[in-house]
C-alpha cells in the first residue's frame, strides 16, 4: 500500500510548513526529496515516522510503529557494542528467545562489511563504519518504511559512494518504501526513483522526476 | 607537595615547640601507633565506618531511584523538589541536635550522614536524566523500544557519570558530617568521641593522631572507589565521565 499524505498542515511559533499539503509515496520505491535548508524536508519525514503530529491532515498507509529511521548522525549507544546496538531494536522477549535474531544480526553484519567489528564500541570505528551500523539496524527492523535524513552528508566523496552501493545492495534483497532527505542532487539521482523537488515554506512541490 | 607541606608543618611545631598547641608530625605518627596497640581503636574506625557507609549506601540508592524518578516525571520532581530544598538549606548543626532529640545516640550519625548526601545524590541524578541525549531517547522511540529498556541502556548509563561524581561527593561529605554527628550526639563508640575526649584532655597530640587516622581512611575509600568505578566502567563500554 502507497503512503498517502493528505491535506496536512503544520505549523512552527507561527510559521506554516505545510498547509494543505497532500502526496502519495509509491510503495517499495526510494523517493528521494530535494529542497532549500528549513523548507520542511525533516519535518515531513518526523511526521511519517510518528515523532510529531499534523496539526490537520492525515496520513495513511503507515503503521508508525514500523518505520525505521537512518538518521544525519548514526545515534548509536555509545556504551553498546555494536552487536548490542543492532540487538537494541529487537523486543526483549524476542532476544531471550535463545538464539533468536542472532543469525540475522550476523549476515547483516557480513552484509555491510562490519563482520569483524561486532564486538567493537561505536567510538571504536570510523564515522562510515558507524553510519553502516545505522543502516544495518534500520534494515534489521521489521518496517515498511525506511526515512533517512541526509545520511551521507558528513562522510567524504568516496565514501559516500562505497556507502550509496552497499545501501543500494542491502536494499534490493529487502525492498521497502524509502523516503530520503537530502541536499545533495548527487546521491538522490543515484539511489531515487522518483525525486521530489519541494519549494521554501509552505511547501510545494516545484517538481516530480520519474527516473526508474 | 605533600612533602613540603609535612615539612612545613615540622618547621611549624619545631618553632612552637609546645606539642600541646602543635604537636609535630612525628609525635603525630607516634600517637596513631600507640593508639593501633589498643583494640579499641580498631572498634572505634570500625564502628565509624559503617555509620559512613550506612549513611551513604543509603544516600546513593534512594537518590539514584527518586533520582531517576525525578527526572523523568514531571509532578514527581515538584513534589520532591521542596522537600530536598529544605534539607540542603538546613545548617548541619541544626539537624544533628534535631535528629538527636528525637533517636538513640549512636543513629544519629547515619541519619544526619543520609540527610546531607541524599539532596546531593538526588540533584546529580535528575540532572543526569535531563542531560540524557534526546537524539537517543528519538531513536529509541522510533524503533518502538520498551520503556523498561529505554531506562536500562540510555537512562542509566547516560545518569552513571553525574551518579559517579555525585558517590564521590557523599563519601567526602559522609565522613566529615558522621564524625561531626558522632561528636555533638556523644554517639559511641566512635572516632568522633575519641576526638571529643582527646580535646577535653587537652590531648592535642592524640587529637592530631585520631584527625590524621581521619584523613588516612577518607583518602583510602576514596580511592577503594575510584578503582572500583574504574574496574566497572571498563566493562561498561567508554562511557565518557563529564
Amino acid at each position: 500500500m502507497s503512503i498517502i499524505i493528505k491535506n496536512i498542515s503544520k505549523k512552527y511559533g507561527g510559521e506554516t510548513i505545510f498547509d494543505d499539503f497532500n502526496l502519495v509515496f509509491e510503495k517499495n520505491k526510494i523517493t528521494g526529496i530535494l529542497g532549500p535548508s528549513g523548507a520542511g524536508k525533516t519535518t515531513l519525514l518526523n511526521l511519517c515516522s510518528g515523532l510529531e503530529q499534523p496539526d490537520r491532515g492525515t496520513i495513511e498507509g503507515i503503521n508508525f510503529q514500523s518505520s525505521s529511521y537512518i538518521f544525519q548522525e548514526p545515534r548509536l549507544l555509545p556504551w553498546r557494542t555494536v552487536r548490542e546496538n543492532l540487538r537494541f531494536v529487537f523486543k526483549e522477549k524476542a532476544i531471550n528467545k535463545a538464539g533468536s535474531h542472532e543469525d540475522d544480526i550476523d549476515a547483516m553484519l557480513e552484509l555491510v562489511g562490519l563482520a569483524t567489528v561486532g564486538d567493537y564500541y561505536p567510538q571504536e570505528l570510523s564515522g562510515g563504519m558507524r553510519q553502516r551500523v545505522s543502516i544495518a539496524r534500520a534494515f534489521l527492523y521489521p518496517s515498511e518504511l525506511l526515512l533517512m535524513d541526509e545520511p551521507f552528508s558528513s562522510l567524504d566523496c568516496s565514501l559516500k559512494n562505497r556507502l550509496i552501493d552497499d545501501f543500494l545492495k542491502i536494499w534490493e534483497q529487502d525492498k521497502r518504501t524509502v523516503i530520503f532527505v537530502s541536499h545533495h542532487e548527487d546521491e538522490i539521482r543515484r539511489l531515487a526513483h522518483v525525486i521530489l523537488t519541494f519549494s521554501d515554506k509552505p511547501v510545494q512541490i516545484l517538481k516530480k522526476e520519474i527516473l526508474k | 607537595m605533600t612533602l613540603f607541606w609535612v615539612l612545613l608543618w615540622a618547621l611549624a611545631a619545631w618553632r612552637v615547640d609546645s606539642p600541646l598547641v602543635l604537636p609535630s608530625p612525628l609525635k603525630t605518627l607516634e600517637g596513631v601507633i600507640i593508639l593501633a596497640g589498643d583494640f579499641e581503636f580498631f572498634v572505634s574506625i570500625g564502628v565509624t565506618l559503617l555509620r559512613v557507609f550506612g549513611g551513604v549506601f543509603i544516600s546513593v540508592v534512594l537518590g539514584l531511584l527518586l533520582g531517576l524518578a525525578g527526572g523523568l516525571n514531571k509532578p514527581f520532581y515538584e513534589i520532591m523538589n521542596p522537600f530536598v530544598s529544605a534539607i540542603k538549606s538546613l545548617p548541619v548543626v541544626s539537624v544533628i541536635i534535631l535528629i538527636n532529640l528525637w533517636i538513640a545516640s549512636g543513629l544519629v550519625p547515619l541519619v544526619v550522614t543520609f540527610l546531607i548526601c541524599f539532596p546531593v545524590t538526588w540533584t546529580n541524578v535528575v540532572q543526569g536524566v535531563r542531560a540524557t541525549d534526546k537524539k537517543l531517547l528519538e531513536m529509541a522511540k522510533i524503533y518502538n523500544v520498551e520503556q523498561t529498556r529505554i531506562i536500562r541502556d540510555i537512562y542509566v548509563p547516560s545518569v552513571k557519570p553525574y551518579a559517579v561524581s555525585a558517590l564521590m561527593n557523599a563519601i567526602g561529605l559522609g565522613w566529615k558530617v558522621t564524625v561531626t554527628a558522632e561528636v555533638l550526639a556523644n554517639a559511641l563508640p566512635s572516632i568522633g568521641m575519641n576526638l571529643y575526649y582527646a580535646k577535653i584532655y587537652l590531648e592535642t597530640d592524640l587529637l592530631f593522631s585520631w584527625t590524621l587516622v581521619i584523613v588516612i581512611c577518607s583518602l583510602a575509600i576514596e580511592k577503594i572507589t575510584l578503582h572500583v568505578i574504574g574496574n566497572n566502567r571498563k566493562g561498561d563500554g567508554q562511557c565518557p565521565l563529564s
